[in-house]
């Protein structure tokens, strides 16, 4: 069973909502809104988790009756943040790879890449948006491709 | 590791305000008072923010305008004479079905993440029931609903409860600290 | 659909009628079966009553001055119907103390509570023959109550003993009826005496007394009485 992803975020150690950042049906502006709202909402549950759980414990996700938000954080403060449909099975390992396999491989292995994403320019990256199309794949046809504009928190 | 257990429960008014607060087990870390007062503040805010995240919200909307139209439409059609409405679905003598309005968003439901799992139940009134489990505790919905019931017996019905304040009822106290004894002995 | 229209023009403001017309008069007064009431229903009523009775009072004696008062007219009703109920042979008033607190123990908590009262006792003190103390584990009316602390005197069960006050003066035996709380730490003054022992406070924590002291001229009546 393909699972439905509505959208994916990446937000750097700075909280710009830079990265990928794409949407089943969007427009840019609700994009940019959305984003800041849910780095606003990872940030505030990320630290809420740490201050109950002890400074080892991670947020993982959480899910209402519409949507489930994934969430995986690097070593190195990056955030991604991946909204599926809400009884979808935990995509850590997803997230971990899309860390591992796609953003260390073709973003920061990339000597033109900046090294820090200013201003919610976004990725901009074609190997990195081609890889994430990869995995897409299974997905359901509804999942166009959206805006690869990124917002800024 | 430690065993399943319900390690706490918070209850938060329609304000955001903190009513109650209580600890059964070992397994998250105890906050000073104030804490915990914020801490209900920002996840009354964040609730709020999970909940108009909705990712299918245009969607349902454009749904729910289309089923409108159409339900208006065959509604003025078999008024004025017509003999079949394209409706369909509905059984009655009128027009097409009812257009049914998309659920209302929930908010956040349920939380995980590596040391425990939070439930979040929102009654009707906007009341928020947070119960703290670890991450293996089954049939949380069960616990869920039988605290609410507590809650609605011994504090919705006490005289000396006054809306919206904090909860200080001994009955309350009393019966909940004895099913929530019996789940975390139950394992 | 076109039976739900209503049945005659008789409708009245402020009034409704049962669709067959039978109101709650129109039920025989012996059928006591199915007169069951939602106890949740009854908690909210008495919710109110206890709220609309704090009210500007002054004391914790005060709240339970009117709680009684509110329950006091039901027991002089309520011995009339509760006799009414009686078997024809025994359909007579109470005419000793004993009697007719056995009729309070008996029929009145039944009808009131679907159970007799936990138990009925006699002052143990010499000095106080004119007090009986009916006992109730867990009286329905406090089912949901937690008293705060700073009321910790309070026994909403005042309205039960207004109750039962209605029900000893209308049977001409005037009372002054009180309940107390015996199940927490603290027992109620006039509970000391040997009878209640220790180990039903931890299993009853809102066990009530309700203490029933009766006027002067019942006793001497109740002497008379013996002896003849």
């Amino acid at each position: 069973m393909p699972v439905q992803v509505f959208s994916f975020y990446i937000f750097d150690r700075h909280s710009h909502g830079g990265g990928a950042y794409r949407d089943s049906r969007s427009a840019a502006t609700r994009a940019k809104d959305d984003a800041k709202l849910i780095f606003g909402t990872v940030f505030s549950l990320r630290n809420m988790v740490r201050k109950l759980g002890g400074d080892d414990d991670a947020f993982i996700s959480y899910r209402t009756a519409q949507y489930k938000l994934h969430y995986y954080e690097t070593p190195s403060s990056l955030r991604f943040a991946m909204l599926t449909e809400p009884g979808a099975l935990s995509m850590r390992n997803v997230l971990h790879q899309i860390y591992i396999n796609l953003w260390v491989e073709y973003v920061v292995k990339n000597p033109l890449s900046p090294v820090e994403h200013k201003n919610g320019d976004g990725v901009r990256n074609e190997m990195f948006e081609m890889g994430l199309d990869k995995r897409d794949e299974g997905g359901p046809a509804s999942l166009n491709r959206g805006a690869t504009d990124a917002a800024s928190v | 590791m430690g065993g399943r257990a319900v390690i706490a429960l918070l209850i938060i008014n329609k304000a955001g305000g903190l009513i109650y607060n209580r600890t059964f087990g070992e397994g998250l870390n105890q906050l000073n008072s104030n804490d915990y007062l914020v801490l209900a503040g920002t996840f009354h805010g964040v609730h709020a923010i999970t909940a108009r995240l909705n990712p299918l919200r245009e969607h349902q909307a454009a749904h729910y305008y289309a089923q409108q139209q159409q339900y208006q439409h065959s509604a003025s059609g078999s008024l004025g004479g017509a003999s079949s409405s394209g409706g369909g679905g509905g059984g009655g003598s009128q027009g097409g079905p009812l257009p049914s309005r998309p659920e209302p968003p929930s908010g956040l439901e349920v939380m995980e993440t590596e040391n425990f799992r939070l439930q979040c139940f929102n009654t009707q009134t906007g009341t928020k029931f947070l119960l703290f489990t670890d991450t293996m505790q089954a049939n949380v919905d069960v616990a869920m609903r039988k605290v609410y019931e507590l809650y609605a017996d011994y504090v919705m019905k006490n005289p000396f409860y006054q809306l919206e304040m904090p909860v200080r009822c001994d009955m309350f106290d009393r019966k909940l600290n004895s099913y929530i004894r019996e789940i975390n002995n139950s394992r | 659909m076109s039976s739900m229209t209503p049945t005659k023009g008789k409708e009245q403001p402020g009034l409704r009628y049962p669709s067959n017309g039978k109101t709650i008069y129109h039920r025989p007064l012996n059928r006591s079966k199915t007169s069951e009431l939602s106890q949740a229903s009854f908690a909210y009523l008495f919710s109110e009553m206890v709220q609309y009775a704090s009210k500007r009072i002054e004391s914790i004696q005060d709240l339970e001055k009117r709680l009684n008062t509110q329950g006091h007219p039901i027991g002089l009703k309520l011995l009339d119907l509760l006799l009414h109920r009686e078997p024809a042979r025994t359909q007579t008033r109470p005419l000793t103390i004993i009697t007719l607190l056995h009729l309070i123990k008996q029929q009145l908590w039944t009808h009131l509570f679907g159970r007799a009262a936990d138990g009925l006792e006699k002052s143990s003190d010499p000095a106080r023959p004119d007090e009986y103390m009916i006992i109730d584990n867990e009286p329905l009316v406090n089912r949901y109550i937690s008293v705060p602390r700073d009321m910790s005197q309070l026994n909403c069960a005042a309205f039960v003993a207004g109750i039962i006050e209605g029900v000893c003066d209308g049977s001409a035996f005037p009372a002054r009826v009180t309940a107390h709380s015996v199940g927490k730490q603290q027992a109620a003054p006039a509970a000391d005496g040997g009878e209640d022992s220790g180990e039903g406070k931890e299993m009853w924590p809102g066990r009530t007394v309700f203490l029933v002291k009766f006027a002067p001229e019942v006793l001497e009546r109740e002497s008379f009485l013996g002896k003849g």
